[in-house]
């Protein structure tokens, strides 16, 4: 029979736990809120800027024009991947499932003879790549704040820019938790070098009727351009993986609370039956000694 | 009237309809008004002014960007903006745009002349 007082203790402990899940809980709902509308609030000078590229890049017919910092280099040996996780952890699958979809692309990479350098954002990435022996060229950590997510994005952005100037580098990509919903999150790839077009094909059947002039001309635009364009997508790829560490975070603390809540319920129950039973027997010792006199 | 919309990385800063803006481009300041021709230009740090009836209604000092110039719609992509209404020439150096561009030495010349000595007042 069980100790009644180990039970008790017990309970108690899972309930404790279970405060500090649901507590968890609400903090990361609230903060995904301010995430969420911080992503979305910085999708219009995106998509804007995205916009002005296109059409910038659609104007000029051969593309041989272009720098080679918008269409790539002509067989890259050296790929680039900046991998957004997060600094903490409790967030379910977040991390794991990044860092599995990494794995395969990097040995993709391999395969097709390229090497691969990595860049780290957030603590759990940079201290999972420390114990493999892939070449981690920078991190950067302590995302904890709007500001912050800005001036790491520039960094990052700095840091490429130089890289690629230098031929230390030929490809870029990024891969962040897309934000899908509060319960999914998708790991993203996206690639900076060279430049995806995906919504410049969208947008140019908007452009064909507007045809635009520039000032300075197009190859002054662009060198002001192409930067400006990689910080807001790493800024963007940033608040993405953020409002999703929020989102995952949510819902294994909301899992972790309800599952607290059945165990205590199952514990609550043994409890009771066995405090019964103890009655029971004591009943029993008294009648029968009753019995005996 | 045309719709100025300006934005900066992080958010829509404001969006409203205007009668015309003039804005630092970066080969001269132009003029924003209806039925401009369609036009891309970068900015330079310098003075955007919203005018009515040729009197200036508000002053804004930006440190850069970029504009989109369509039939009606005035797209303005900023690096930094401050309004001018609250800062002048004896407050300017407590101000955000003031702190945040130390160091990048012709934007802060630029605001310190657009503060102390602005083109359109």
């Amino acid at each position: 029979m069980p100790n009644l007082k180990e039970l008790k203790n017990r309970i108690s402990s899972v309930k404790s736990t279970k405060k500090i899940t649901s507590a968890m809980k609400m903090v990361a709902a609230s903060k995904l809120r301010r995430a969420q509308e911080l992503a979305e609030s910085s999708r219009v000078y995106a998509d804007s800027l995205g916009f002005i590229l296109s059409s910038l890049a659609g104007n000029t017919k051969n593309s041989s024009d272009l720098p080679e910092i918008l269409t790539g280099r002509e067989n890259s040996k050296i790929s680039l991947l900046i991998i957004n996780s997060s600094d903490r952890g409790l967030c379910g699958g977040f991390n794991s499932n990044l860092f599995r979809n990494a794995k395969n692309w990097i040995s993709e990479q391999q395969e097709k003879g390229k090497s691969v350098k990595i860049i780290t954002v957030g603590k759990k990435a940079s201290s999972f790549y420390k114990k493999t022996d892939l070449n981690v060229i920078a991190n950067f950590d302590d995302l904890n704040s709007n500001d912050k997510q800005l001036q790491v994005s520039e960094e990052i952005k700095n840091k490429i820019m130089e890289l690629f100037k230098n031929n230390e580098i030929d490809e870029v990509s990024i891969l962040f938790n897309k934000f899908v919903s509060v319960i999914t999150q998708e790991p993203t790839y996206q690639s900076l070098i060279p430049l995806s077009n995906e919504e410049a094909d969208e947008e140019m059947t908007d452009t064909s009727n507007a045809v635009f002039e520039f000032e300075p001309d197009k190859n002054e635009l662009l060198e002001y351009l192409v930067p400006r364009n990689f910080l807001t997508q790493i800024y963007r790829s940033v608040l993405e993986s953020s409002a999703s560490e929020h989102a995952a975070r949510m819902t294994s603390m909301d899992n972790a609370t309800r599952n607290a809540g059945d165990m205590i319920d199952g514990l609550t129950l043994t409890y009771n039956r066995t405090r019964q039973a103890f009655i029971t027997k004591e009943l029993i010792e008294i009648i029968s000694g009753a019995e005996a006199v | 009237m045309i719709n100025l919309k300006v934005v900066s990385p992080q958010k829509v800063i404001f969006e409203k309809e205007v009668e015309m803006a003039v804005l630092p481009g970066a080969e001269g300041d132009f003029a924003a008004m209806p039925n401009h021709s369609p036009f891309i230009s970068s900015l330079r740090p310098g003075q955007m002014v919203i005018m009515s009836a040729n009197k200036v209604d508000e002053s804004f000092f930006v440190s850069g960007g970029l504009v989109m110039l369509k039939e009606k719609v005035c797209e303005v992509l900023v690096d930094q903006i401050e309004s001018l209404s609250d800062v002048n020439s004896s407050n300017y150096q407590q101000s955000k745009t003031f702190q945040e561009l130390e160091g990048n030495e012709t934007a802060l010349g630029t605001f310190e002349q657009v503060v102390n000595n602005p083109p359109y007042k």
